[in-house]
């Protein structure tokens, strides 16, 4: 039982040129060709990461995800320092991913090299819509061409690993504009797609001023049509909104929805690590301070960066697990509850009855799994998980 | 000075209820008094100090009567002693307000002097005069630029036949007239008569159980002399208790150890059940059994029942303690197992009126902490069966097979209304889409007195709600049961996927069915969330189905993004939807909402 789950590292870039309407991630808009205070940064994320070492102790990283924000705002200069002195402190495993998210309006030509040549050997574009009008209301700063261009660049420059970042269910849209999207991006050949659809969340300008979203029936055969368009392109969904071409799925994201371990530093950073405990893994949560000049003040402060953590209470931990294990199209392999949790398979069995019983679990003894009307309705399933 | 402890000659004793319709201003008034005649210090008068349960004080309302003793230093330079009775002031709780008028030889009819009279205090004010009270008109809130005092004598003349001409005029608010008024009542309001040297005999009033004193009764002593230690008899039951305590109310309870002909106060006799000392029971001394009971008081009979359901079948126990709890303070409180298909294990509780029934429920939920399903209210019917036998079926869904029934009645009430001329039609048409016959129309100042006789089921639904809605506020009701009389009554099922829920039924009468029917499916289907499936909901009598409606299926329900970071706040949304949930309740595979089983209350031809 003292196994540990993989370890990964997410490291936020608290940037953005101008909020979009729609975010609801910890994102400051700074304008264009802002100074951004690199240095001061980079000390405060190896500072950051450096308190947080103990917990990592002997362990390696699987994966890297540098997000944001914007995080294309920092030079390669930055992340080529950044990971160099990673690389003192933790070993990466030889087949390490580290992807990066860009911005396709705020990337120039040579920095696409510079971030190869850092380390980074996986990108992920924002690209959400290529129609101007649609990319206007989204509050985008990037054009449909721009985004194809930046897509070339990235490949010009040795990128072999492209994820587009695509929305559906826009103001305004029909599925025919949405497949129209999803030509345009199937076209530019990207490895992985996220495609998921524009929900209004809490605190985002679109949640106070929400703008008229397409009919549920319109919704649905947007993406029924898309999905097909997907499939019949080569692209298999493995998550809810995840789609990939076979063996490139994101594997920092699998590690999230296998509920493994993963590092959080930088503003408003969350990380999820666990520990040998007494009835199984100890498992917390951290989260790091969030208004970025908050965060940089923290690196002289005794506090440190974190703003707060918490113990997963006993009785959360199967729904946390679900929550993240049922977005995977074919589940998880049964025994990864066991490993990543370090708990008994009959605790997670007697907390999954109803779903079972409403047959939106697969009756599968290898591998937890949603049915297919469990995918569709994932919230109702988990609501159903109980564990007391 | 306070010689409350020591009882006064009966000469200076006066005794007297506040008459008053909700919102006309009882509670400030009650309040002013006691504070003009030092009951509480300033300090100590919370306000509305009378209605002590926090529903009564939040919904402005009397539930319980209460007493409270107080001295007036009057003009003539003696020291009355007033014990004023206070009385609830809704319909529901009517039965309440003739048992504190029984204790009382005067009471003041308070009328907002901007609104004028309505119903209720007429009907209080009818009782009051029957059993010879002196009874006083008040014209409260005279503070305000709507009071129209000549308007409202009037009224209060006609409507009522009382003399208004010189009613005392005061604002409680500001204290205006406030001292005038107690000096109107110390010289119009007679002392009560009694001999206290004769055997006991004194009227319990109001009963209530409090978790340390166990039973506390409210008498009032018309005979005789109640002491501490006397041993005393409850003449319906036969059964002797010994008194542990005896006194008043200041209103905060205090002993004085006796009580005298005339005087009202609490007596505590080591009683732990409520039925140990019944209202309306007339207490003695063991040692003179044969003393006459005085008139009791009618036991009330629930007028409504409802099926009550824990939302979580382990609350069960829990919500059986706590009826049993409740009913230790609420003699009208009928209760007994119910078991329903669609429910499970509940309760079938009797109600006064529907009021009442919302009370219960809030408090259950409230104090107790329960989630509770309440069905949509039902009348009691008679059912004179082919055998000659005569049954009682206060549960839709226990009626018996039909071709055993002769014949069907339903529960006819007297309804009283009185409403401002301008929306009088109004109020007919109302009465007449109720299946109401009219017995009488009388214009009485700006006010038309109508008197109907209405279906029961009909009253106890939305009316007064209803009434209220039509006539901007002013209507007001006042009913009581009047006969039982054979209608053409069916049984309204409601199937949701099919499958007959026993909760959901009702039963109508037989030219209201379809229509009814239609209006029900429709409002159960705004009120039945989305699912993962299509819910139909169809209205059938008997087996043929009148009216149908479908909750369309949910395309999906998925959060479309979430990764590391966010993922406690994506189970802050979660545990939402499972909170949601556990207040629905799970009929089949169909997760209906509370609202649902009382959508026939909230359907409106």
């Amino acid at each position: 039982m003292s196994a540990l789950p993989p370890l990964a590292l997410y490291v936020h870039v608290p940037w953005c040129v101008r909020k979009c309407p729609y975010c609801d991630f910890n994102s400051h808009g700074v304008g264009y060709g802002a100074d951004l205070p690199e240095d001061a940064y980079l000390q405060a994320l190896l500072a950051d990461l450096d308190a947080d070492l103990p917990l990592a102790a002997g362990r390696q990283l699987v994966s890297i995800f540098i997000g944001g924000g914007t995080p294309s705002l920092m030079s390669a200069d930055f992340y080529r320092r950044f990971i160099a002195e990673l690389r003192l402190r933790l070993p990466l495993a030889e087949d390490i991913e580290i992807t990066l998210e860009a911005n396709p309006g705020t990337v120039e030509h040579d920095r696409f090299e510079g971030y190869r040549e850092a380390g980074i050997n996986r990108l992920s574009l924002g690209i959400q819509s290529f129609q101007s009008s649609q990319l206007t209301a989204l509050g985008r700063i990037h054009s449909g061409n721009d985004a194809k261009r930046a897509f070339q660049q990235a490949r010009d420059a040795g990128f072999d690993n492209i994820n587009l970042d695509l929305m559906h269910g826009l103001p305004g849209q029909d599925p025919v504009l949405a497949e129209d999207d999803l030509q345009q991006a199937l076209a530019l050949g990207p490895e992985h797609l996220s495609w998921y659809q524009l929900t209004l969340e809490p605190n985002t300008e679109f949640h106070s001023h929400p703008p008229a979203l397409p009919e549920e029936e319109t919704l649905w055969n947007i993406q029924d049509k898309g999905h097909a368009r997907l499939e019949a392109a080569g692209f298999q969904r493995y998550e809810i909104s995840a789609y990939s071409r076979p063996g490139r799925e994101a594997r920092h994201n699998l590690n999230y929805w296998t509920f493994g371990d993963y590092l959080g530093i930088g503003a408003g950073a969350h990380g999820k690590l666990s520990r040998p405990g007494e009835d199984g893994l100890d498992i917390e949560r951290r989260w790091k301070s969030r208004q970025p000049e908050a965060y940089l003040r923290r690196l002289n402060d005794p506090r440190g960066f974190v703003a707060g953590h918490q113990r997963i209470p006993e009785h959360d931990l199967v729904l946390e697990f679900a929550m993240n294990a049922l977005r995977l199209v074919d589940g998880v392999p049964m025994d990864t509850w066991g490993r990543h949790t370090g708990r008994s398979l009959e605790r997670l069995e007697g907390s999954l009855e109803e779903a079972r019983k409403k047959g939106l679990l697969v009756e599968d003894p290898s591998h937890l799994r949603a049915s297919a009307q469990g995918l569709l309705f994932l919230n109702d399933l988990l609501a159903m998980v109980s564990d007391d | 000075m306070s010689n409350n402890a020591t009882s006064k000659d009966l000469s200076l004793i006066r005794n007297f209820s506040i008459i008053a319709h909700i919102d006309h201003g009882k509670s400030t008034l009650s309040d002013r008094i006691i504070q003009i005649c030092g009951g509480l210090t300033d300090r100590e008068l919370k306000e509305q100090v009378l209605d002590s349960m926090d529903i009564e004080r939040e919904r402005g309302i009397t539930i319980k009567a209460q007493s409270v003793t107080l001295d007036y230093l009057a003009d003539d330079g003696k020291t009355y002693q007033l014990n004023f009775i206070d009385t609830p002031g809704h319909v529901d709780f009517s039965y309440e307000v003739s048992r504190s008028l029984y204790a009382c030889e005067g009471a003041l009819l308070v009328v907002d002097a901007g609104q004028g009279v309505e119903a209720q205090s007429v009907a209080n004010c009818y009782t009051a005069v029957e059993q010879g009270l002196e009874v006083l008109p008040v014209l409260n809130k005279m503070d305000l630029p709507q009071a129209d005092p000549d308007k409202v004598s009037k009224e209060i003349e006609e409507i009522i036949g009382l003399d208004a001409t010189d009613a005392c005029q005061v604002s409680a608010k500001s204290g205006m007239g406030m001292e005038g008024l107690l000096e109107r009542l110390v010289r119009d309001i007679p002392a009560p008569k009694g001999d206290r040297d004769a055997p006991l005999q004194a009227l319990i009033v109001d009963s209530w159980f409090d978790n340390y004193l166990g039973v506390v009764s409210l008498v009032r002593v018309f005979d005789g002399t109640l002491k501490k230690g006397d041993k005393i008899r409850m003449t319906s039951t036969g059964r002797d208790w010994p008194v542990g305590e005896v006194g008043i109310f200041t209103p905060l309870r205090k002993e004085t150890g006796i009580l005298r002909a005339g005087e009202v106060g609490f007596v505590v006799a080591g009683i732990k059940d409520i039925h140990g000392a019944p209202v309306g029971d007339t207490i003695t001394h063991t040692k003179t059994p044969d003393v006459p009971r005085l008139p009791g008081f009618q036991k009330v009979k629930p007028q409504v029942y409802a099926g009550m359901f824990p939302v979580s079948a382990d609350d069960y126990e829990d919500f059986r303690d706590a009826l049993e709890k409740l009913a230790l303070n609420d003699a009208s409180l009928d209760y007994e197992p119910e078991n329903s298909d669609a429910l499970g294990f509940g309760f079938r509780v009797g109600f006064l009126g529907t009021l009442h029934m919302e009370i219960i429920q809030e408090r259950l939920e409230r104090e107790y902490n329960l989630d509770l399903l309440t069905t949509a209210p039902t009348v009691v019917y008679e059912l004179a069966m082919d055998s000659g036998e005569i049954i009682y079926v206060s549960n839709p869904s226990k009626l018996p097979d039909m071709a055993n029934v002769n014949e069907m009645r339903e529960p006819v009430v007297r309804a009283s209304i009185l409403v401002p001329q301008e929306f009088v039609g109004n109020v007919i048409t109302e009465c007449e889409q109720r299946r109401g016959t009219q017995l009488d129309m009388q214009f009485l100042g700006s006010q038309i007195q109508l008197t109907y006789e209405l279906p029961m089921s009909e009253v106890v639904m939305d009316f007064f709600d209803r009434l209220k809605s039509i006539t901007k506020g002013y209507a007001s009701l006042d009913y009581n049961f009047e006969r039982f009389e054979a209608a053409k009554l069916v049984r309204l099922d409601v199937l949701i996927n099919g499958d007959r829920v026993d909760a959901l039924a009702v039963i109508i009468h037989r030219d209201h069915a379809h229509s009814r029917g239609r209006l029900l499916v429709e409002k159960m289907k705004e009120l039945i969330p989305r699912q993962m499936f299509d819910v139909a909901i169809q209205a059938a009598i008997g087996g043929q189905v009148v009216a149908r409606s479908t909750v369309k299926a949910l395309r999906k329900n998925v959060t479309a993004k979430c990764y590391g970071g966010d993922a406690s706040r994506k189970k802050k949304l979660l545990e939402k939807q499972k909170a949601g949930k556990k207040r629905m309740k799970q009929v089949g595979r169909v997760e209906i909402p509370q609202d649902a089983f009382l959508a026939v209350l909230k359907v409106n031809d």
